[in-house]
């Protein structure tokens, strides 16, 4: 009972004049974050943590929150206009959504993803709030050693699903690490790895290390491109933005279909919003009874991935919150914004801050009700947004970057940094390396180490308390299983091919 | 070619941040562990994910010859000589950001990158250049409270 007194007190305080305002900022700054190339969420939350310093925490972080799951509102339209996703997840939209367009039908499909994305966003939002509790419930029996494994298991899932090289994948893991040990360790006080350098006393901050690997690095791409001319132009929307009772017929069955695959990949590490998407769409161009039609324009293409795509934001907060373990790149940041806050996410935070926990999951339904209107009504003023040339776009993130950047310590050691992981991410970008896992080991990397000390303290230096328990040895296991995946699976597919040759 | 190159830096990388770790002195308190043996795990896992590397990269020449496909060399191009361009202008945005203040050096920047990213539109350039920097920098010093290098301005 006093669960559901915490869940009402929730709304009470998501419906806070100062709370709705700053959800609507929240999911305003996300759309247009999303229909804008050049910076995402995780570059657009990362650079609002120094500027928001000393406001209320509750406030911030449903603004925060807000940016992350607008965002994918807004990357279906450029998805759908320009054919370039906005926002990464966005990429199966933009095969479908363009085409649709090229046939006159652009009305239709922004039509459908702003209400797909608002049914299974509210979906995904409804599984968080039932999800939630049982999880802290199991949460609350971790010790250091569980928190290790657990941390273990969603870093190999991300290094090994994000990109084609796991082993890429895994250097980057490992460099996220290692930048985490810069500055002075908090167990013995001693300097690690600052090179001299008196600002790295305090460690790298992840803030530069995102804005860097996310905004500066799309800056250096974006401007190669239009150098290139090899920017693309948007269309305009044509027919009206609703849809026909056939096309409604037509999109229903995805919808739902999308929001429950969202939900489920977005709780589990590593896959993300881009997998839900992909695994939405192959579902439903297996389920069609037309599939010839996919990648020509049929509706069920966009109707199920934008789904997928909203409905994972909701499922990857899910071990966001209730275990403190971020699960991806982005909610990797909004961790980050949590502790900036002095806020630990995981389960004590639901004893200790029920009204901040549920005033933030609730006011996720409130915001998404203002973006399907930011998106279906006022679609027109955001899509004005993508006629703003980008070689005035792109100059002007940086000088937003190093604001923020600035704005944390006042010094210009920072800017160096973003220019130096802009470079960085734009070398990986182009050698195939995956960023993702350097953010979330990042951000981890100090937990991690701790826990692990922690846990090596319990047990006087005996590693046996890595398997001791029933909890470690799952994740551990489920550890090696993410490791061993990408060698497993095409080793399985010879083994089939050869099955049905003989 | 591109990963054999990666390959060597990882190799690099983590015999430098091992030895990085080795100088690290360490005083017997508190913990069994002390601040060296995270960073060794680290290092170490680093050399394991170049031997994974390096298998793949075994891996995939052998597919490679298979099917007879020649990966291409790098060759420098007019688009890399661009974002080394990129580079050097915004590096010296950051030299000039507290040597000028945020206002100038912004403006200038923003001149000189729209000068050549959106050409042909003179007054657009010039006014969003100028209008941002000072905009800007009012909105962020005097409503939010925000500290940015103020340099050579009076105010």
């Amino acid at each position: 009972m006093d669960t559901f007194t915490h869940i009402l007190n929730g709304f009470v305080v998501a419906m806070e004049p100062m709370n709705l305002w700053y959800t609507f900022l929240g999911v305003l700054m996300g759309t247009i974050i999303g229909v804008l190339p050049g910076i995402g969420p995780s570059a657009g939350i990362a650079l609002l943590i120094p500027i928001t310093y000393g406001m209320n925490p509750t406030s911030a972080l449903i603004m925060m929150a807000g940016i992350y799951y607008g965002a994918k509102y807004g990357g279906s339209t450029t998805a759908i206009l320009i054919r370039t996703p906005g926002e990464a997840a966005s990429v199966m939209t933009s095969i479908d959504g363009y085409e649709m367009a090229k046939n006159g039908r652009a009305g239709a499909a922004l039509a459908v993803s702003a209400i797909g994305s608002f049914i299974a966003g509210t979906i995904g939002v409804i599984g968080l709030t039932l999800f939630a509790l049982p999880l802290t419930s199991m949460a609350l029996k971790f010790g250091p050693a569980e928190y290790f494994t657990l941390m273990l298991f969603a870093m190999t899932a991300v290094s090994t699903l994000t990109g084609d090289s796991p082993a890429k994948g895994v250097i980057a893991t490992i460099l996220g690490l290692m930048i985490a040990t810069i500055g002075i360790d908090l167990q013995s006080g001693q300097a690690r790895f600052t090179m001299g350098v008196p600002e790295f006393l305090d460690g790298v901050g992840f803030v530069v290390v995102v804005v860097g690997l996310f905004a500066m690095a799309e800056v250096l791409r974006g401007l190669e491109d239009i150098f290139r001319g090899s920017s693309a132009q948007a269309m305009k929307i044509t027919g009206k933005l609703w849809l026909t009772k056939e096309e409604w017929k037509r999109s229903i069955g995805p919808i739902w279909r999308g929001g429950i695959i969202g939900f489920v990949i977005g709780v589990l590490p590593g896959a993300g919003g881009t997998i839900a998407s992909i695994m939405s769409y192959t579902t439903e161009k297996r389920l069609s009874k037309h599939p010839e039609e996919f990648g020509k324009g049929a509706i069920e293409g966009v109707a199920g991935p934008e789904s997928a795509n909203n409905s994972d934001t909701a499922g990857a907060l899910v071990p966001l919150l209730t275990l403190g373990i971020p699960g991806g790149g982005a909610t990797a940041v909004l961790l980050g914004a949590f502790i900036m806050y002095g806020v630990q996410p995981g389960p004590l935070l639901f004893q200790n801050k029920p009204d901040l926990v549920w005033g933030l999951i609730n006011s996720m339904y409130i915001g998404n009700v203002m973006l399907v209107i930011l998106n279906l009504p006022l679609i027109g003023l955001f899509v004005r947004l993508l006629y703003i040339p980008q070689g005035i776009l792109y100059p002007l993130i940086v000088a937003i970057s190093a604001i923020g950047a600035y704005a944390i310590n006042g010094s210009t050691v920072d800017l160096w940094l973003i220019l130096g992981f802009g470079v960085i991410g734009y070398v990986f970008d182009k050698t195939g390396i995956p960023v993702a896992p350097l953010v979330l080991s990042l951000v981890l990397g100090g937990m991690m180490e701790q826990s692990f000390r922690q846990a090596m303290t319990i047990s006087s230096g005996d590693l046996k308390i890595f398997y001791g328990s029933t909890i470690t040895v799952v994740l551990l296991a489920m550890s090696v299983i993410s490791v061993l995946l990408p060698f497993i699976i095409p080793m399985l597919r010879k083994l089939g091919s050869k099955g049905d040759e003989s | 070619m591109v990963d054999r190159i990666i390959f060597v830096c990882t190799v690099l990388l983590a015999a430098v941040y091992l030895w990085a770790t080795s100088k690290i002195p360490t005083l017997a308190l508190g913990d069994p562990l002390g601040p060296k043996a995270f960073p060794q795990m680290l290092g170490i896992g680093l050399l394991i994910a170049a031997g994974m590397l390096l298998a793949e990269i075994i891996r995939g020449a052998r597919n490679k010859a298979a099917t007879e496909e020649k990966s291409e060399p790098f060759r420098f191009e007019k688009h890399h000589a661009v974002i080394l361009a990129i580079i050097a202008g915004t590096a010296a945005y950051v030299f000039a950001f507290e040597r000028l203040g945020y206002m100038l050096s912004t403006a200038l920047y923003l001149l000189v990158m729209t000068h050549f990213f959106n050409r042909g539109r003179m007054l657009m350039n010039v006014l969003t250049s100028v209008l941002f920097a000072v905009i800007s920098y009012l909105v962020f010093t005097q409503v939010l409270g925000v500290n940015l290098a103020r340099g050579i301005v009076p105010f």
